[in-house]
């Protein structure tokens, strides 16, 4: 009897003890904590390039502000712990932004004159909505917001917010480093994870997570419907980054898929293919902000990336899930 | 067969004219109602009898939610899940399909609803998805279910309702949470979420009760009342990290009671109430966690967790006289003081969210 309970646990978690820990140790130092480290300097180059030069028509500004905004959608999927901390992802990246809160702060502050513009601690506590690297895309980019207020406002607001994004991302580094990537590595009775089962889960709903937003927000509110698209609610459209965003979030999430399911070489390998099939469809597009929803023959190519997304989905929660011990039942699933 | 025949022969009574008026007495069975998956993938809403046989099966179009019980005729209505636009009402003697209804443009329901004290109106909680803005649609049960009006919620993304007993007084569940149906269940104000139980009669909100600042990203999803006008209401948490509680009681006029539990049970459930249940002597409410796979019930004199039932897929809750029954995604169903992991019986469907009691015996 013994034995047989023993060989009906095992089956039911393929994963030895050994191995989950690898593979937590591996998404820890080589998927989470070099995305947190990238985006950490390249956020403190953006702080100190904009301190240098805020003039929205730099070259150097505009590069500085891709690569910090390359490594936020590199590590956006991660979401839990540090990033979550008095909501410093959101003040990192605060979309969708379905009502305009975004440039309707900004807008006040310009025009108010705001003394909190001058004050990157100060505008911690300013709306969620007016911080962050979207915010940062309507001062860079929009031409309605870059015409309010005071030319010296404008500078110093650049400033602020970058700084204040630096500040937000080296937090988040901290915690990742000081704290949060002992917690994954290891679990404990009394910790937040008790044991790599639960971590593994962590790290697997994150994951379908991110597959999830990147298929329904990222092209779901430019797709719209067949009858209404909305071109002008493509993720980072006005900075020309619609396309680059599903890109670099594919990249990282098929990084991360092929790291979890690393002890399952058919699932790894039909993931792996899905990406690949994924990536391939988005090159092909050639449409950096998703213009061609609005016209039916270039719609249906943003509808087919999107449906070899959720099959990413589907295969990841029908197959890998299992494998890491995640319920996949008719209710479980469903959330409401 | 003897089942089948007494509502055949019911039913040609009723072409006959030989009753006027069908109450829920006269129909006997079921119960129940649930939506389900079938076998072949199909989706449909069952009336289950006090045996927990299925006495009829309706196909619906897509995947199902809750579903409303007229107060005293044996009609219902079956409300898609969320974003759906369709609900579908139901005689409940026949298990036939009566009228189907649209949400209007530019809304979609989220799946509840529930009817005014003498039956004459029903209300469903929608989202106007452009505006953001939660909304309480009215229909004339009495005139083909034609939309006469529609009152603000008194928050974002309502999800449950229920009628207080005796009164018209409703009780909305603002989850907090707004979606828009071009994004799926995409969340998209986490930040700055502000469930509510809102209370509304005649179209005025009559009171809000709203959880401490610190749990503003605990949604208020589900609801069950109590004889007294006590409003049991079940959350699910959308912030990081452990949670400080998925249950609460308010009585109107009252501050909001939380219950509590220990850290483990608690963090059994995942973050995540699915259905929830007051007994009929008002001292117990259950709560299902499909994520988790526990049933878990606490006293409410106490204001404290006393029972945890492992179950898998567990969701739906209903009571029935005495008893707190529950159903799961794997098929199970049965009342809960059976004991043990395994409910009485097993179908050959999977249950969805909610099973809806449809007797007012």
């Amino acid at each position: 009897m013994k034995r047989f309970l023993l060989t009906a646990v095992l089956a039911a978690t393929p994963i030895t003890a050994n191995a989950q820990t690898a593979t937590i140790d591996d998404i820890v130092n080589a998927h989470i904590l070099p995305r947190f480290q990238t985006l950490a300097e390249t956020s403190a180059h953006l702080a100190t390039t904009a301190r240098n030069d805020c003039s929205i028509t730099s070259q150097t500004l505009q590069a500085a502000y891709s690569d910090a905004f390359d490594a936020w959608v590199s590590a956006s999927h991660l979401r839990f712990g540090p990033t979550e901390v008095d909501d410093r992802a959101f003040a990192l990246a605060f979309w969708p932004d379905s009502r305009g809160a975004t440039p309707r702060t900004l807008a006040k502050l310009l025009t108010d004159q705001d003394p909190v513009i001058a004050s990157a601690e100060d505008y911690a506590q300013v709306s969620i909505a007016a911080r962050g690297f979207y915010a940062m895309e309507f001062l860079l980019y929009d031409e309605a917001l870059s015409n309010i207020g005071d030319a010296d406002d404008h500078c110093t607001l650049i400033q602020t917010v970058t700084t204040d994004i630096a500040t937000t991302s080296a937090a988040i580094l901290d915690d990742w480093k000081t704290d949060y990537a002992a917690r994954l590595s290891s679990p404990d009775a009394s910790g937040t994870y008790r044991s790599e089962e639960e971590v593994l889960q962590e790290l697997f709903k994150t994951l379908a997570t991110g597959l999830q937003f990147t298929s329904e927000t990222r092209l779901g509110r430019p797709l719209g419907t067949f009858d209404r698209p909305h071109p002008t609610r493509a993720e980072g459209w006005r900075s020309g980054r619609s396309a680059r965003h599903v890109g670099l979030s594919l990249a990282a999430l098929n990084d991360l898929a092929l790291r979890l399911s690393n002890d399952d070489l058919d699932i790894s390998e039909r993931i792996e293919t899905s990406f690949e099939r994924s990536i391939a469809l988005l090159a092909e597009l050639n449409d950096p902000i998703f213009t061609g929803v609005a016209a039916p023959q270039s719609r249906l190519k943003v509808e087919v990336l999107r449906q070899s997304i959720d099959s990413i989905r589907a295969l990841v929660r029908d197959e890998l899930g299992p494998t890491l011990g995640v319920a996949a039942g008719f209710n479980s699933l469903d959330g409401d | 067969m003897a089942r089948t025949g007494r509502r055949q022969f019911l039913g040609g009574l009723l072409a006959a004219g030989l009753i006027p008026k069908p109450t829920w007495a006269d129909v006997g069975s079921p119960v129940f109602l649930s939506a389900a998956a079938t076998p072949d993938g199909s989706y449909v809403l069952c009336g289950i009898d006090a045996a927990l046989d299925v006495r009829f099966q309706i196909p619906l179009p897509t995947r199902g939610h809750a579903a409303a019980a007229h107060p005293s005729q044996p009609e219902a209505v079956a409300f898609a899940r969320r974003p759906g636009t369709f609900a579908i009402i139901i005689d409940c003697i026949t298990g036939v399909e009566k009228a189907r209804i649209d949400s209007p443009m530019g809304r979609h329901f989220y799946g509840h609803g529930t009817f005014s004290s003498d039956g004459s109106l029903l209300f469903t909680t929608e989202n106007d998805y452009e505006a953001g803005r939660g909304l309480i649609g009215v229909w004339d049960a009495q005139n083909g279910f034609a939309r006469i009006d529609e009152w603000d919620s008194g928050g974002v993304g309502p999800h449950d309702i229920k009628r207080l007993p005796g009164t018209d007084m409703l009780v909305v569940a603002n989850g907090g949470i707004y979606t828009h149906p071009e994004t799926g269940r995409t969340k998209l104000n986490i930040p700055t979420m502000a469930p509510n139980l809102a209370y509304i009669e005649d179209g005025t909100v009559a009171e809000i009760a709203s959880l401490p600042a610190d749990m503003h990203k605990n949604s208020i999803r589900h609801l069950a009342v109590g004889p007294e006008g006590q409003v049991a209401f079940g959350m699910q948490w959308q912030g990081d990290g452990p949670v400080a509680t998925l249950v609460g009681i308010h009585q109107m006029g009252q501050p909001v009671r939380l219950m509590t539990a220990n850290a483990n049970d608690l963090r059994a459930m995942q973050g995540y109430v699915g259905s929830i249940v007051l007994s009929s002597d008002g001292h117990t409410i259950a709560v299902t966690s499909p994520r988790g796979g526990f049933v878990q019930e606490y006293s409410v004199g106490v204001g404290a967790l006393s029972k945890s039932s492992a179950i898998p897929d567990v969701c739906g809750a209903a009571v029935l006289g005495q008893s707190i029954f529950v159903s799961a995604g794997t098929g199970e169903i049965g009342p809960l003081n059976t004991g043990g992991p395994t409910l009485q019986r097993q179908m050959n469907v999977q249950w969805d969210n909610h099973l809806i009691p449809i007797s007012t015996a």
